[in-house]
């Protein structure tokens, strides 16, 4: 301290030294050099979706990065995974969203250390944007759609008996047994199979017991947004892209899809966003995330998808010529009535 | 206009003088609209300030922001039994829903159709100007014009007040010689002919509805109900979209008015097994 002042660091080093200033002066006298100016105020260039199903969380998104008409990286990741059971979808700008992922990634994997356990998809998420809201109203650009399973794997005693738990916990089984030996009083011995809910009401203290309202275990969808939007739902498309892929997600989603169905909802939202929209196109990113992590599909051409669909027009163009009326017999029949007695109106 | 020269009284031309300074050819204040088909072009503009600059000084640049934002959702395709266009009916005036029941398309004549979509009362009366155009065509002519005759009239009604703070985004559909015709017109003179088109700022929604169920070979009912739910599922998302769905049927014969449904009852009936 007596060096300190003697050599005069105390300035530099207070604590909160580097959020005194305000962000939206920081690096003022050197702002950086205005990019050639957009030519409309866009959206997000970009179309990432996200919904929720029986199978868990489905996340899809495009690959073209663009930069203000030019295309920079027709093959770029949208969809960055944060740690094992939780990915997060990017929209805004691509350096803000790498570098905001990459230090909640930190933050989660600090908290899990500290706590023994993950934190949940909404807790990542009021991370993210406690993070974000010092620099509410700077250029800072993230609109980000976290999509995770959560818990599962807080009680160790019944792990064989919950399908929630299995994969994650072989690498934690050593940091989340020694802080939590004291916590485990009353719980089942390792092996004994009990319900997750009895577990855990019984294995964690009171004060985490009044801070957990439920104890929950399952997917969890929130979006994310830097101007300090944080939401919770069942289904979010983010970007230039996402009216139109709303409208086909609004049709098709629904709760019991299979995954298969749910992955050709979700490429078909992200192909007509694509067919549409200049800043969406490329390929097509899709991650299922499960109970036991998320998983990655190879990543397809979109053009193949059109050329695809045009065989698919052709093929049924044919079988219509043989079919005719069978089409439209449930759909019709709503219309064809509606048709005869406006048209008995008009005459 | 003869006596008015000889006698040296000079009561049209004078007061522009005064305004605008310079003579501008061109600009004659009368309370008469648009008229086509003069020799000298002529356009009816308001008494004071030019609009052309009043409107620059009312975009971003100018620090105020008075965007014309087309707040609706309109579509119209066109497919094998003709073409089908498809409405909204809400009117928003900022954020104050002015109407929820506004009929946005206009019957210009048995065989051709209009969508309005803008500036409402820029819609109405253009499209009734175009209306009269087309009446006026048919008694010199003695035939029909056509929907490529009537979407460029209208076109050129628009290029005349171009950078005006005119406010129209039209479809002309009908059906002519040559078929099933859809036309996109807009306040900047864009002229397209296309296949499918939806414009207001529900447009995207309906996009991806249509584009995904879109076949050139549908069946007429199949087509009604690709245009109810490309109007539901904009609705659905769009604030500025709402009310009912106004959705006519341009056949050889004319146009048929299908059905006025509530969005609300059409989005139940889609979303029943749904979450």
């Amino acid at each position: 301290m007596a060096l300190q002042d003697l050599c005069n660091f105390g300035d530099m080093f207070q604590e909160p030294g580097y959020l005194e200033e305000s962000p939206i002066q920081f690096g003022f006298p050197f702002a950086s050099s205005e990019s050639v100016p957009l030519p409309f105020p866009m959206g997000h260039g970009t179309t990432t979706l996200a919904f929720l199903f029986q199978g868990g969380v489905l996340a899809a998104a495009d690959t073209r990065s663009s930069c203000s008409g030019l295309v920079a990286c027709p093959a770029a990741q949208k969809i960055l995974p944060i740690h094992s059971h939780l990915v997060g979808t990017t929209s805004g700008t691509s350096a803000d969203c790498a570098l905001w992922k990459r230090i909640l990634s930190r933050e989660l994997r600090l908290y899990q250390l500290r706590h023994g356990r993950r934190l949940s998809t909404g807790g990542a998420a009021k991370l993210l944007s406690h993070m974000l809201h010092p620099f509410k109203g700077t250029e800072l650009c993230v609109a980000a759609t976290l999509c995770g399973w959560d818990g599962g794997e807080l009680d160790d005693g019944c792990r064989d008996d919950h399908k929630g738990s299995e994969a994650d916990d072989s690498e934690r089984r050593d940091t989340t047994e020694t802080p939590k030996a004291d916590v485990e009083t009353t719980a089942g011995a390792p092996g004994e199979k009990v319900s997750l809910s009895k577990t855990q009401s019984s294995s964690c203290t009171k004060r985490q017991c009044s801070r957990r309202k439920i104890s929950f275990s399952g997917p969890g969808l929130f979006y994310v947004c830097s101007d300090g939007t944080r939401l919770e739902g069942k289904l979010f498309s983010v970007g230039s892209g996402s009216p139109y892929a709303y409208s086909i997600l609004d049709q098709g989603v629904r709760w019991g899809l299979t995954v298969e169905e749910a992955t050709s909802i979700a490429r078909e939202a992200v192909y007509r966003a694509t067919h549409r929209d200049a800043y969406s196109g490329n390929f097509v990113d899709i991650y299922h995330v499960t109970p036991n992590g998320w998983t990655r599909r190879t990543r397809e051409d979109l053009k193949e998808e059109y050329y695809r669909e045009k065989e698919r027009v052709k093929t049924r163009g044919k079988q219509r010529e043989t079919s005719r009326e069978k089409k439209s017999k449930h759909r019709g029949v709503f219309w064809r009535d509606k048709l005869a007695s406006s048209e008995q109106i008009l005459n | 206009m003869a006596l008015v020269e000889v006698s040296g009284l000079k009561p049209f031309t004078e007061p522009s003088e005064q305004i605008f300074g310079t003579r501008q050819t061109s600009l004659v204040d009368r309370p008469n609209h648009y008229s086509f088909g003069t020799s000298v072009q002529e356009f009816a503009v308001p008494v004071g300030e030019e609009p052309a600059g009043f409107l620059e000084s009312c975009n971003r640049e100018g620090g105020v922001s008075i965007d014309m934002n087309h707040g609706t959702t309109t579509l119209a395709f066109k497919f094998k039994h003709g073409v089908i266009v498809a409405v909204d009916s809400r009117a928003s005036a900022g954020r104050y829903l002015a109407s929820n029941d506004v009929n946005k398309v206009i019957e210009i004549n048995p065989y051709l159709l209009g969508t309005m979509s803008g500036s409402a009362a820029d819609c109405q009366y253009w499209e009734r100007l175009l209306a009269k155009e087309c009446r006026l065509y048919r008694l010199r002519n003695n035939h029909r014009i056509s929907v490529a005759a009537a979407s460029k009239l209208l076109c050129n009604m628009m290029l005349g007040y171009r950078g005006m703070g005119l406010s129209v985004g039209s479809m002309i559909c009908g059906w002519d010689k040559e078929g099933p015709g859809l036309y996109y017109v807009d306040d900047n003179g864009t002229r397209l002919s296309g296949r499918m088109f939806s414009t207001g700022c529900g447009n995207g929604y309906a996009y991806g509805v249509v584009d995904s169920g879109y076949r050139e070979d549908m069946t007429v009912e199949e087509a009604y109900e690709l245009g109810c739910r490309g109007i539901a599922h904009a609705t659905h998302r769009d604030a500025y979209s709402g009310g009912v769905v106004n959705m006519y049927h341009m056949r050889e014969d004319g146009w048929i008015k299908v059905c006025k449904e509530d969005v609300s009852q059409l989005i139940h009936r889609y979303k029943e097994g749904m979450f």
